[in-house]
């Protein structure tokens, strides 16, 4: 980690209060390429509102987000999107009356205009991608079907294929894994090392043990939109106030 | 002069668009349904009162009494026969919507067929002006108003805050999940709510019926009223509602100030339309709605 | 007989433009408008006037009334993309009333309640078009051209974005779509094409009032759309026949008052509109449901 290179993402002191609520209380924290981030703590730690700030889908009071050195400040949703920057939500918010394909088709065209960008051979690649993303999660024999008509652990994958059409170099997953059965988190976490592997940055929401255990190569931890503790997963688990805080809690 | 006599209508007019709006609001904010027939409920209201007073000659009390159970009872019906079951397998906003238009659609073809197209007025003493002040007249039936407003807002913040029912309509307003706490079914509560709220239209509908008159399509007028006055004070407000009922009463009569009639509907809606459009949480509205 | 049935599929083919370009944006967007007849309005002033002043010619007047048409739209765009639901459909009946003064108050283009008499008939290439087959082949060419123009965007990268749109909003941000710039385009797109309709309606009839252009007609429009079924391709047509044949078949029911044919028709399409929303929200033809939107 040398000082000279900007982080993929940087967040400096970033502040949002709800009310008489500080939801998220002056965090600063950097986001490496490459690297699989769990961000842990409580609920209402201030988890998801972190994920709506770097987004842009809520404005900070304070401080900023920087994405390769450049301020995020003032650019809508969408624009932040666009840099590479792609989320999931804890409800999933599919694409509900769409089919799968075109869940995943949709979100390959972010410039739809009012004619089909690119000719025959671009849509023909993008039918090919779609279909390679519906293999690797397992929907091909889905690709049909309305995302409302799927079972829960099938709309988990399409949320998941969703991320994977957009490209983006981070990926900020919101528990994506809950309510898995064990088999389908096998493959889920599979599937996240690949990309990883590819160099896709993760931060990554999750609240079960043995999947921050297994993903993560760096835990942050929030308490009260509060950054309390940031590093090895090794000492973070290792210690008993914050297992306690946290873990504990979940144990029960 | 003429702005003190405007001024005057405005109240008379605003108290019963306010009793009105608050209905509306009511069974909106503890149901989430869009009851755009709460103007249906008007209508009926009024050509009940209409036919049993002015056609059939009976007393004023038992004319009222109809009036007021025929709107409480229609605006249940239209709950348990129409919504319910649209809520049991969907409850998308728009489908309770257009349930509702196709029900308001209905009534004032019906209320046309069996009473005409024109308008009647419901005849009374009450209704023939007094002089107040030379130039300014305003008849019994413009203090009647304001008091019957009065009257039915006190009542109706006692049942809110006194009673069992009353406040479990008011968390149901707040927080669905909190219903459950106390111990009554949603479904009962929903009941109460069309009842109550629709009870809230019998003193406008009377009241306009005694002095502008009645018409098939004043329904419109009054859903599109409704519908303003609760975005207006902020949905989910009783107390936004009534303001804003008042508000746009008095907007609809000082417009004549200075515009022709013509235009005191459309005042009414660039009202509402900037209010929508750069403050979509009204007066009163907790939060916008994206 | 003849002449009663080709009337009758002209006003088909006319409002069948309207109810398909009302779906484009009710049913795909999600934008669910009570002011559509403002633009069939608008449509129709637009090409009444610029025949009567300018030029008969047909390509001329409907682009004048596409542009003033979509330039107007862009007042129901803004609420479209401040708020939802409730304050949407507030704001669009808004928007309709006040149309509907302006209409019947601006006489010197309008002709107020009284309405623009004597437009002449519509000239392709230099032809009038006065015979009515020629009209409608010219309606219906329009129509399929309306078909064409929605069904092809309707399938495209934009039809899906406008659908991801409304089961999504927050998601299609989420992951790059321009909202506001997606459903700005979607409502100049329906209103550009519903003035179209507009300009037929003036050429044939040679007489337009405020009456054609209120809020009546933009119920009877949405429950064109709602019947057939919201968001398919084919339901606003079929609604359209249903509910433009049943004044028609109504009236051959000789028990019927002559008077109380236009109460009737509504009083079913409004019962129709319940009954369907309790039993099938998807409409005739969509077996779907409308959707679970919060």
């Amino acid at each position: 980690m040398s000082a000279a290179v900007p982080a993929l993402l940087d967040i400096r002191g970033l502040s949002r209060r709800f009310g008489g609520l500080l939801a998220i209380n002056e965090v600063t924290m950097a986001l490496e390429a490459g690297v699989i981030t769990t961000l842990v703590g409580p609920n209402g730690a201030g988890k998801t509102t972190l994920f709506n700030l770097i987004t842009g889908y809520l404005a900070p009071d304070a401080g900023e987000v920087l994405w390769k050195g450049r301020s995020l400040r003032g650019m809508p949703h969408w624009a932040i999107a666009r840099l590479g920057i792609a989320r999931t939500f804890q409800d999933l918010r599919l694409f509900t009356h769409m089919s799968v394909e075109d869940n995943v088709l949709s979100v390959m065209e972010r410039s739809s205009w009012l004619w089909q960008p690119g000719g025959r051979r671009e849509r023909r690649a993008k039918s090919a991608r779609a279909a390679a993303i519906l293999e690797a999660t397992g929907l091909s024999d889905r690709a049909r079907v309305r995302a409302i008509d799927l079972a829960y652990a099938e709309r988990k994958f399409l949320s998941l294929a969703r991320i994977m059409a957009t490209d983006a170099e981070l990926w900020l997953l919101d528990e994506p894994a809950s309510g898995l059965d064990l088999r389908s988190y096998d493959r889920f976490l599979e599937l996240l090392r690949a990309k990883a592997r590819e160099g896709v940055t993760v931060c990554i929401i999750e609240h079960n043990f043995d999947i921050v255990q297994r993903i993560s190569d760096r835990i942050v931890f929030l308490d009260s939109g509060r950054l309390i503790a940031d590093g090895e997963p090794k000492a973070i688990l290792a210690d008993p106030h914050l297992a306690n805080l946290y873990f504990g809690e979940h144990a029960a | 002069m003429l702005f003190l006599q405007l001024l005057v209508n405005g109240i008379q007019v605003g108290a019963l668009y306010a009793l009105t709006a608050v209905g509306f609001s009511l069974i909106f904010g503890s149901t989430r349904i869009f009851h755009v027939a709460h103007g249906a409920t008007f209508t009926l209201a009024g050509y009940v009162f209409y036919e049993l007073y002015s056609v059939a000659g009976a007393p004023w009390i038992a004319a009222l009494a109809a009036a007021t159970a025929g709107a409480g009872i229609f605006g249940v019906l239209v709950d348990r026969f129409v919504y319910a079951p649209i809520q049991r397998h969907e409850g998308s906003f728009f489908t309770v919507f257009v349930a509702s238009f196709g029900i308001t659609i209905v009534v004032q073809n019906l209320v046309g067929t069996a009473f005409g197209r024109g308008f009647v007025s419901i005849s009374s003493p009450l209704s023939r002006s007094v002089e107040l002040a030379p130039g300014l007249y305003a008849p019994p039936t413009a203090a009647i108003s304001v008091l019957a407003a009065v009257v039915c807002f006190v009542g109706l913040h006692f049942f809110l805050t006194r009673t069992h029912v009353g406040m479990a309509l008011r968390a149901l307003s707040e927080n669905p999940d909190l219903v459950r706490v106390f111990g009554l079914d949603p479904r009962r509560l929903s009941s109460y709510a069309f009842a109550l709220g629709s009870l809230l239209v019998v003193p406008g509908a009377l009241l306009t019926g005694a002095t502008a008159g009645l018409s098939p399509a004043l329904g419109n007028h009054v859903m599109l009223i409704s519908l303003a006055a609760t975005i207006v004070g902020g949905v989910g407000s009783l107390r936004g509602a009534a303001c804003g009922g008042l508000l746009l009463g008095l907007a609809e009569n000082l417009a004549l100030w200075q515009l022709d009639p013509q235009w005191s509907e459309a005042v009414t809606f660039v009202v509402l339309f900037l209010f929508i459009v750069f403050r979509p949480a009204g007066f009163f509205g907790r939060v916008a709605t994206q | 007989m003849i002449a009663y049935a080709t009337n009758l599929a002209t006003l088909i083919a006319i409002n069948a433009i309207l109810a398909i370009t009302l779906n484009f944006i009710m049913g795909y967007a999600g934008i669910f408008s009570l002011a559509h007849a403002l633009f069939f309005g608008v449509g129709a002033y637009t090409a009444a006037w610029i025949a009567m002043h300018v030029t008969g010619d047909f390509f001329l007047t409907v682009s004048a009334a596409a542009l003033v048409a979509s330039l107007l739209s862009l007042a129901l765009a803004l609420p479209a993309l401040r708020v939802r639901e409730v304050y949407f459909v507030a704001a669009s009946l808004g928007l309709q009333v006040l149309g509907t003064t302006v209409f019947a108050e601006w006489k010197s283009v309008t002709g107020g309640i009284g309405g623009v008499i004597g437009i002449p008939p519509a000239e392709l290439f230099g032809v009038p078009i006065s015979d009515p087959y020629a009209f409608l082949a010219l309606a219906l060419a329009c129509l399929s051209l309306v078909i064409a123009v929605t069904y092809a965007l309707v399938r495209s990268s934009f039809g899906r974005s406008l659908t991801a749109i409304r089961d999504s909003e927050s998601a299609a941000a989420a992951y790059g779509k321009n909202v506001a710039l997606i459903k700005t385009l979607a409502v100049v797109v329906s209103s550009a094409l519903c003035a179209l309709g507009g300009a037929l309606y003036a050429f044939y009839l040679s007489f337009i009032n405020v009456e054609s252009f209120g809020l009546d007609t933009s119920i009877l429009l949405m429950a064109m759309v709602i019947i057939g079924g919201t968001g398919t391709v084919l339901g606003p047509i079929i609604g359209t026949v249903l509910l433009l044949l049943l004044p028609a078949g109504l009236s051959y029911l000789s028990f019927l008052p002559h008077t109380e044919i236009g109460s009737i028709q509504q009083m079913i399409y409004g019962l129709a509109m319940v009954v369907l929303m309790i039993f099938r929200p998807g409409g005739l033809v969509g077996a779907r449901s409308l959707g679970e939107r919060k």
